[in-house]
């Protein structure tokens, strides 16, 4: 992949906010980056942080996690084990040389429309800025 | 430590009825090495010993034992397994105990007050091994190693393992008889490995990884040394989903020490286990110590010091930070 190619995101969205929110976004016609591959998972606290690695491994040049904001959560606390959990994540990642500019996690609810625009623009900026993540790419085996 | 008041102590505690076995350490058959004992009865109690070179974790033993399944109407063995442990290790079976992995009752724990133990590895370099097992003991102001004969003193600074100079917890946190005097604990040094890796920037970070993972054999002995690497079914064995690849290439082996050092984090109890054992010299320490650090600065929680606090993963507190989200 050469620098100028689009980037690749993966984006872990929460059924309840998130997504609705990705939904609104849609159904009011507001343009955004098209770089976003969604995932949707009914709550960011079953985004287990392997999958971020793995998406990561598989291909992708970053990953989003955007849920409910706190005390918002239709499960009362899954965004909270996901706060935890993700910011340790990333803590280990930029440790390990992983650009931070990679690895994104936002709360945006149902009727943010326009925040989600705004992060998604965010995220695209950023890891285009970070380049293509070749380094950790999933050696494909020829068969 | 008085050895005959530690032999007397571990032949009372398997002569009780409702003791299977204890774990302790022996002398080893060369050199520095010093082995597991696994102890049933008095007479092999003799030979147990705690000596500087004692630096394994004896905790792994305890959820590494094999039950494979019984003949029908046989009744499990439910006595208990007594274990002696250091400062460090008794975080490891302190970190088990909250987690559930063994029962409170069915452990007895020997803790041993530890003044710091030597690095085998880099007292070798210096000394070189005997082919007789060397005797060594703590002094005043480090260590007297006996070798062919000849006593040689030893500065404390010279040959101390790497994790007890950051060690906090030299007494037990946890224990049912205890033995020798409890320890001061000392000023922990600064931990300079991980600061040298966090000083570099991004993309040389990146490029010491890579240098040290590619030397990674994936012969997993990181894993089954932990004593806090004992799930039934590991994400490493698991092919469905294929977490990690076998191959042994740079990427799988990121995967693999990455994902081995998050399911370690808010766990490990830096034993140093994982780094004495690596055949490549990887540093995994370094991965572990940082998590860590990160947990005890930013959420103010430690593994393995409370036997009743809920584990670090399970829970949350409403203002943990969140500087990071958008």
């Amino acid at each position: 992949m050469s620098a100028n190619q689009e980037p690749n995101i993966v984006a872990f969205l929460c059924n309840w906010c998130s997504y609705a929110g990705a939904d609104l976004a849609g159904t009011s016609r507001i343009q955004y980056p098209h770089n976003i591959q969604v995932i949707r998972v009914m709550c960011t606290g079953r985004v287990n942080p392997l999958y971020v690695m793995n998406a990561f491994h598989q291909g992708a040049d970053g990953v989003l996690v955007s849920g409910c904001h706190p005390g918002d959560c239709h499960y009362m606390e899954g965004n909270y084990h996901a706060r935890r959990r993700m910011g340790l994540l990333k803590e280990l990642l930029e440790f390990a040389g992983v650009d931070p500019r990679r690895f994104h996690m936002s709360w945006v609810s149902a009727s943010e429309g326009h925040k989600w625009k705004e992060v998604v623009e965010k995220t695209v900026e950023d890891t285009k800025e970070a380049g293509p993540f070749e380094g950790f790419r999933r050696r494909q085996i020829d068969w | 430590m008085d050895l005959e008041k530690l032999r007397e102590t571990a032949a009372e505690v398997v002569a009780r009825d409702d003791v299977k076995y204890l774990i302790g350490w022996k002398k080893g058959t060369f050199g520095y090495r010093v082995m597991p004992g696994f102890v049933e009865d008095a007479e092999s109690a003799a030979e147990l010993i705690f000596s500087p070179l004692c630096t394994a974790n004896l905790a792994t033993y305890l959820t590494l034992v094999e039950k494979p399944p019984l003949p029908r109407g046989q009744e499990p063995d439910k006595r208990k397994v007594a274990i002696m442990v250091k400062g460090c290790d008794s975080r490891a079976v302190t970190q088990l105990l909250m987690e559930k992995g063994i029962e409170r009752e069915n452990v007895v724990i020997i803790g041993c007050h530890c003044p710091g133990m030597v690095d085998p590895a880099l007292l070798a370099e210096k000394y070189p091994e005997a082919e007789e097992p060397a005797e060594i003991k703590w002094s005043d102001d480090g260590f007297v190693l006996v070798r062919n004969g000849e006593e040689t003193n030893l500065s404390r600074d010279e040959v101390l393992a790497e994790k007890c100079k950051l060690c906090r917890y030299p007494n037990p946190v946890v224990s049912d008889i205890t033995l020798g005097e409890p320890v001061e604990p000392w000023e922990p040094a600064e931990d300079t490995g991980v600061a040298e890796v966090e000083g570099k920037d991004v993309d040389n970070r990146w490029e010491y990884w890579q240098e040290q993972f590619a030397n990674c054999l994936r012969c997993y002995s990181c894993r089954n040394v932990c004593p806090l690497c004992y799930c039934e079914d590991c994400i490493l064995d698991r092919l469905n989903p294929t977490w990690v690849y076998r191959s042994v290439n740079f990427s799988e082996n990121t995967a693999f020490n990455l994902a081995r050092a998050f399911h370690l984090a808010a766990r490990c109890i830096e034993c140093g286990e994982c780094e004495r054992v690596c055949p490549a010299n990887i540093p995994l320490g370094k991965l572990n110590r940082k998590l860590a650090r990160e947990v005890r600065e930013k959420y103010g929680y430690e593994p393995g010091t409370d036997p009743e606090a809920e584990p670090f993963q399970a829970g949350y507190k409403p203002d943990d930070p969140e500087d990071f989200i958008m």
